[in-house]
Order: C-alpha cells, then structure tokens, then sequence
C-alpha cells in the first residue's frame, strides 16, 4: 500500500469535520454551512474504496441524526445515496483534478439535500425555501481547499516528511 | 489481506453496489419508521449522545479559551465605562425593584382575598449552548445541562428578553431546545393590551412566529406584546415571548393573518436561562367569571 495507509489518517479527518459540522453557528449564517462531514467522507470514498464505502457513510449518517437530533435514519440514507452515485464515478474521480471533481461534488451534494428534503416531507416537515440548497455551493467551494489539506495528509512524501 | 492493492481490484467480489444501496435503503426506512412512528431509539439515542458529550465540550474549548483571553485584555477606560453604566442601571433597576416587591405584596394579598392561585417566584438556572443542529429547518440547539442536573422534558426556556422555548428531549449531559419558531412549537399567549388569548405557532422560519385561529375582528394592532397566559400549565405565565410584525386581515383568509417578531435572541444566544420550578397547574374546576 503505497498511497495511503494509516486507517488514524481517515478517522481522525472525519473526527475533525464531525467536530466542524458541531460548531454552533449563528443562525443567520446557518443555512451556509457546508457539510464538512460529508464533503470528508466522500473525499474517501474517491481516494480509498475499499475502507470508505456505503456502510461507513451510512453510519456517519446516522451520527449526524444522532447530533442534530433529527428524524433517525434520514441523513444515513441521504449519504448512502450520495456515496453510491459516487461509487459509480468513482473510476472517473480518481483522475479527474479537484476543480473538476468539485463540479461533480455539487450533484452529489444535491443528492444528499434532496433525498434529506424527501424524508422530510414523508416524515410531515414542510420544505420553506430554496435556501436550503445554498449549502451545496459553500460546500463545492470548499472541496478545493479540504482536497489540498486532504491530500497532504495522504500523499507519503509531505507525511514522511513531517 | 487477500488483495494486493486495493485500488487495483478490477473484479471484486461480494454485492454489487446497487444490492448493497438496496439494503441500506430498506434498513433506513425500517429506522426512520421505527424512530419517527413508535419512539423506539430513544435510548439509543441518549446514549450515543452521552458518548458525543466530551467532543461537544472539546469544540467549545477554543472560543471559550479565546473569550478568557480577550476578557483578560481589556482596557482598563472600558472597564471603567462599563462598570459606570452598569452601576446606573443597577441604581435605576433597584429603584424599580422596590416598586416591585411592594407591588408583588399587594398582588399577593390581593389574590389571597381573591381566592386565586398564589403565584410562585421562577428558579432558573444557567445553561450553555453546545451545538445548533446543521439543518437550518431545525431551528433547535443543545446545551449542557442534562437528566443529571435534574433536567426535565417540558421546561420552558428564556434568555434576558423574552421565551426562548422548551426543553424536548433530555439526555444524561445535555439536552435538547426547541425553538419558539421551531414549526412544531406552539405557545398559549396573551395580548397584554387586550386580555385576548390566543396560541401561537413557530413557522419554521428564522425570526417570525405566528397567531393563527383568531378572527378577523379581533383587536390586535402592530406593536401588540405577546406574553404567556399560563394556561397551559407548561409555561409560566407573564413571560415575554413577541410583538406582533404585521396583521393581514385580507377577507380571502378565514381567519386573521398576524405575524409576530419572538422578542427573545433565538438566534443569537450562548447563555439560555431553563426555568426549574415546577408550575402548578391552574386548578381544573375554576369558576368561570361574568
């Protein structure tokens, strides 16, 4: 395994974002806050198949209902779904630059929204407005950034370096 | 492991994708219904939350070590300043505060005559903000006192203004508030000008809270302050919960359209005040008044 390695690396990214997405935000910036959880996980899920797949994002999911004290089940499904669509692309992803995986990122950040705003509505919850959907391009603007501290992180010489 | 490289697996073996996607589909909505229908994960849910409270303490260290050193920082004029204001307003609060304790004597022994229910002084204690949920559509937030502190579900919730909401769901560290514009959340109140009772209702949005079921000639006027009647046996009674924004008495509505601004910092609040006592209950066999 020359690309990457240390199962601390991906937990501890995840940890770190889990932590970001807990921060508590004003509320007025709220409806801008990118899932930092998600955006990790599918960072993952591109680089490391085989650890990273659809039972972790499920689980994380889960975490996140558990966190935000939501409907149980409904962002573990959304990232179940999102990841899957990326398991798909996963070939493409691997090779595409981050500029242009950004591009792909917001469908599936889209994905992950849209199948939430659908168990919500099955749930009884009424969708208000489209700026729910704002998330998603704070979320693809931040990809290009959370790539380059990602892939530091993985790559072996800046690791071995450190 | 059997692989060489896992990137390098061109046949893997084991459920496709979709099969995989399909199970975790129908585990979902096996969770979702056993959650949202019977209530069945509660415990769960206490408990993954008792492992998260550490971490939710842990993010709070950097900005409240930052708040220690900037409090630690400051200029000695501003201080100065600060305490002079608040040496007047204490001067001008205490004045008002004698008023009061003769008023609440006289309000005492007047509802003895009465006959009516005493009312008992609000215990309230001091509660940080952990975490506010990432969905906006939320509109909750988790602070740090829990089932350990004594926390129950159904306490009412104000900040220095005004309500805030109610606590929901309590675990053993922390526990969670709803707030007042939570589209789930309703309010006995009372029109402090008129008398009018009435029940509010959150709308799911940011800011804005509405009465609704109250008919078109009702007398209500912008500016109106909202208090909680107490009727409810929830909420204490004379709580200031909101001012009415807009009245839309347009005749294609069956009932009045009344909009109201929550006087509280929903939004904006670390420190949230959780109302202890327990509220008697009005009493069941009142005596109607004509």
């Amino acid at each position: 395994m020359q690309l990457s390695h240390s199962g601390t690396v991906i937990a501890g990214s995840l940890l770190v974002a889990l932590a970001f997405n807990l921060l508590p935000w004003s509320v007025n910036w709220l409806w801008l806050r990118p899932d930092f959880l998600l955006l990790v996980t599918l960072y993952w899920v591109i680089y490391q198949p085989s650890r990273i797949g659809m039972g972790t994002a499920w689980w994380l999911g889960l975490l996140v209902d558990l966190t935000d004290g939501g409907i149980l089940g409904q962002h573990a499904l959304a990232y179940a779904m999102s990841v899957f669509v990326l398991l798909l692309l996963q070939r493409r992803m691997f090779n595409f630059p981050p500029w242009q995986q950004a591009s792909h990122i917001v469908g599936l950040l889209l994905i992950e929204q849209s199948v939430c705003v659908l168990i919500a509505t099955f749930v009884g919850d009424a969708f208000h407005t489209l700026q729910y959907f704002a998330a998603i391009v704070t979320g693809a603007i931040c990809w290009i950034p959370l790539w380059s501290i990602l892939h530091r992180l993985r790559t072996p010489e800046t690791a071995e370096a450190q | 492991m059997s692989a060489p490289h896992p990137n390098l697996t061109l046949f893997p073996r084991g459920l496709s994708a979709g099969a995989r996607l399909l199970i975790y589909l129908l585990i979902s909505i096996a969770v979702i219904t056993a959650d949202t229908r019977f209530h069945a994960l509660d415990r769960f849910r206490a408990g993954v939350n008792v492992l998260l409270y550490p971490m939710q303490t842990l993010i709070q260290t950097p900005e409240l070590t930052y708040d220690r050193v900037t409090a630690f920082f400051v200029k000695q004029a501003q201080l100065e300043r600060e305490n002079n204001a608040l040496r007047l307003s204490f001067i001008q609060y205490s004045a008002a505060m004698q008023r009061y304790r003769n008023l609440q004597l006289e309000n005492q022994r007047l509802r003895t005559l009465l006959g009516a229910q005493q009312r008992t002084p609000l215990h309230t204690r001091l509660a940080e903000i952990l975490a506010v949920p990432r969905d906006p559509y939320q509109l909750k937030a988790i602070v740090n006192l829990g089932s350990q502190q004594h926390i129950q579900p159904g306490q009412a919730v104000i900040d220095e203004a005004g309500l805030l909401g109610q606590v929901t769901r309590v675990y053993p560290y922390s526990s969670e508030i709803t707030l007042l514009t939570n589209k789930d959340q309703s309010v006995p109140v009372l029109i402090q000008r008129t008398g009018q009772r009435a029940i509010m209702f959150g709308t799911g949005i940011n800011d804005t809270v509405e009465i609704r079921y109250l008919p078109h000639n009702t007398d209500v006027r912008t500016g109106d302050l909202l208090v909680t009647s107490g009727i409810d046996g929830v909420y204490p009674s004379g709580l200031t919960v909101a001012r009415v924004n807009q009245i839309d008495l347009s005749g294609s509505r069956a009932f009045a359209h009344i909009e109201c601004k929550p006087v509280a910092a929903v939004d904006r609040n670390r420190q949230v005040l959780i109302i202890d006592a327990a509220i008697p209950a009005p009493a069941p066999t009142k005596t109607e008044k004509h």
